[in-house]
């Protein structure tokens, strides 16, 4: 347990971020991809995270945690929020990709994203 | 004497190692101005690492490297050259190829753009556009036959200089390089050459973000005076007080002399020492006295505070024996023995006290890569 509130680690070495921003671990998962191939999973995130509403429905969820549309939300506190159900950072940023392309998301400011 | 920041001025690394001034000033490590300094004189004019070409045996196999804020894609052609472009569409400058790392290759039989699909030879050539390129049925202005058509030869990707040490591939991203890779090797390049290097196949990749200046743990690599007190069971069988710190141009070698004589099949080479090689900017082919096999560092730099080191380990076989396992887990304890000091040490320098720092006499090797950075800084 560290006193950093977000911790991503990789799932097939031993490589960690610790970090006070989420998006640092994405950054570190893209980093980390570019030349290993490998995904990054959470393993500590902030007990409140701000939403109830976790399931695959993506953005629901991004709804749920979006309070000002212009600033939508990180990337890696929306992929933190859906570690609850298992899902990689990889996941979780392909699953966007798929809804930005849908045009059910859109990214207000660099690697945040708010529902259409 | 040390000088602190409380008034101390500091002064460009002094060519004579007895000086007091024989080292970097600290701002050379904490200033982002630096790096992006670094980004021309550094990592735009010398040879770089850029991978193994045992990692592309076939034609169209392919992987992507990033320095600084270049990205190329390193490519076997149909002649089975290894050719280094661009990741870069020359029809609007997109990138077209995603980020594939050494160690899962992709195959292309060509490398298209995704965005227009102009599409080019394994050589660069550009090879077709779409028919949109060919006439102007948008465009009321012009006739077809207006067009004017795109020269293959005139209109390909731009490509990066490249050439080898045995199976290692480099670049330099320079149009006219100051020198020749063998001229920056040197030495380096005979001896690497001598060895059955491509025989060996890619079998580990560990990669670690660390939090200091690349040229931190560049430093802690090229002396072994920190050794005795930190890498206790890594000094085990060796006699430090035997061992040769031997300083090239560009390139120097840390050799390190085991007490007892390991077997000759423990060995890639002939001498019974374990031999660390470090080649100007940041790149290390390690060579172990005691396996059968050998390793490779790229200390790549993230930015002015951080760097990412890619160690990959090439054994006669990717699946590991137990020894051989058991050696990379003792090469992963000492990077991170070596992590843990050079963190502390950026913790030190990151907080101002020091304004330039001195280096003794065993240091020199680490003498010859400040002066080498002072070079960089002032050609």
């Amino acid at each position: 347990m560290t006193t950093t509130p977000y911790v991503g680690t990789c799932v097939d070495c031993e490589e960690r971020r610790e970090t006070n921003d989420p998006n640092e671990v994405v950054r570190f998962y893209r980093r980390h991809r570019a030349v290993t191939g490998h995904d990054v999973v959470w393993e500590q995130t902030p007990s409140d995270h701000g939403t109830t509403n976790v399931d695959t429905d993506v953005p629901a969820v991004v709804a749920s945690l979006v309070t000002n549309p212009d600033e939508g939300v990180s990337l890696g506190a929306l992929s933190a929020v859906m570690s609850e159900l298992g899902w990689t950072v990889g996941e979780t940023l392909e699953t966007v990709h798929d809804h930005r392309m849908r045009g059910a998301l859109w990214e207000p400011q660099d690697d945040h994203v708010a529902a259409v | 004497m040390t000088r602190w920041t409380n008034g101390d001025d500091t002064r460009a690394v002094s060519p004579d190692i007895t000086d007091e001034t024989n080292a970097l000033p600290a701002n050379c490590f904490t200033d982002p101005e630096i790096w992006e300094l670094e980004k021309e004189t550094i990592f735009s004019r010398y040879w770089l690492y850029a991978g193994h070409g045992n990692c592309i045996p076939e034609a169209g196999d392919y992987f992507t490297r990033t320095i600084g804020d270049r990205q190329v894609i390193v490519a076997r052609d149909e002649d089975g050259d290894v050719r280094v472009f661009y990741n870069v569409c020359a029809h609007r400058g997109s990138k077209m190829v995603d980020e594939t790392p050494m160690t899962d290759p992709g195959n292309m039989g060509r490398i298209q753009c995704p965005y227009h699909l102009w599409t080019y030879d394994l050589d660069g050539t550009l090879r077709s556009t779409p028919k949109s390129f060919e006439e102007a049925s948008l465009n009321a202005d012009l006739d077809d036959d207006e067009v004017q058509g795109l020269d293959p030869d005139e209109n390909g990707l731009l490509e990066v200089q490249t050439d080898t040490i045995g199976p290692l591939i480099f670049l330099n991203f320079a149009d006219d390089p100051p020198l020749s890779l063998a001229e920056q090797a040197g030495k380096m390049k005979t001896r690497l050459e001598s060895l059955p290097l491509g025989e060996y196949e890619h079998a580990r990749r560990y990669v670690s973000e660390v939090e200091c200046n690349w040229k931190t743990f560049a430093g802690n690599y090229s002396e072994c005076d920190h050794c005795q007190a930190n890498h206790q069971d890594w000094i085990k069988g060796i006699q430090l007080d035997e061992s040769e710190l031997e300083v090239n141009d560009y390139h120097w070698v840390l050799h390190y002399t085991h007490e007892e004589d390991i077997e000759d099949e423990l060995r890639i080479h002939d001498e019974h020492e374990a031999q660390f090689h470090y080649f100007w900017p940041n790149f290390t082919v390690n060579m172990y006295g005691t396996a059968d096999g050998y390793g490779t560092y790229i200390i790549d730099p993230i930015d002015e505070e951080r760097f990412q080191l890619i160690a990959d380990y090439y054994f006669a076989d990717s699946d590991l024996s137990e020894a051989e396992a058991e050696f990379v887990r003792t090469s992963r304890q000492l990077q991170e023995e070596d992590f843990e000091l050079v963190e502390r040490q950026y913790d030190g320098l990151r907080s101002g006290a020091l304004a330039q720092g001195q280096l003794g006499p065993n240091e020199h090797t680490l003498h010859r890569f400040h002066r080498l950075v002072q070079e960089a800084y002032e050609a």
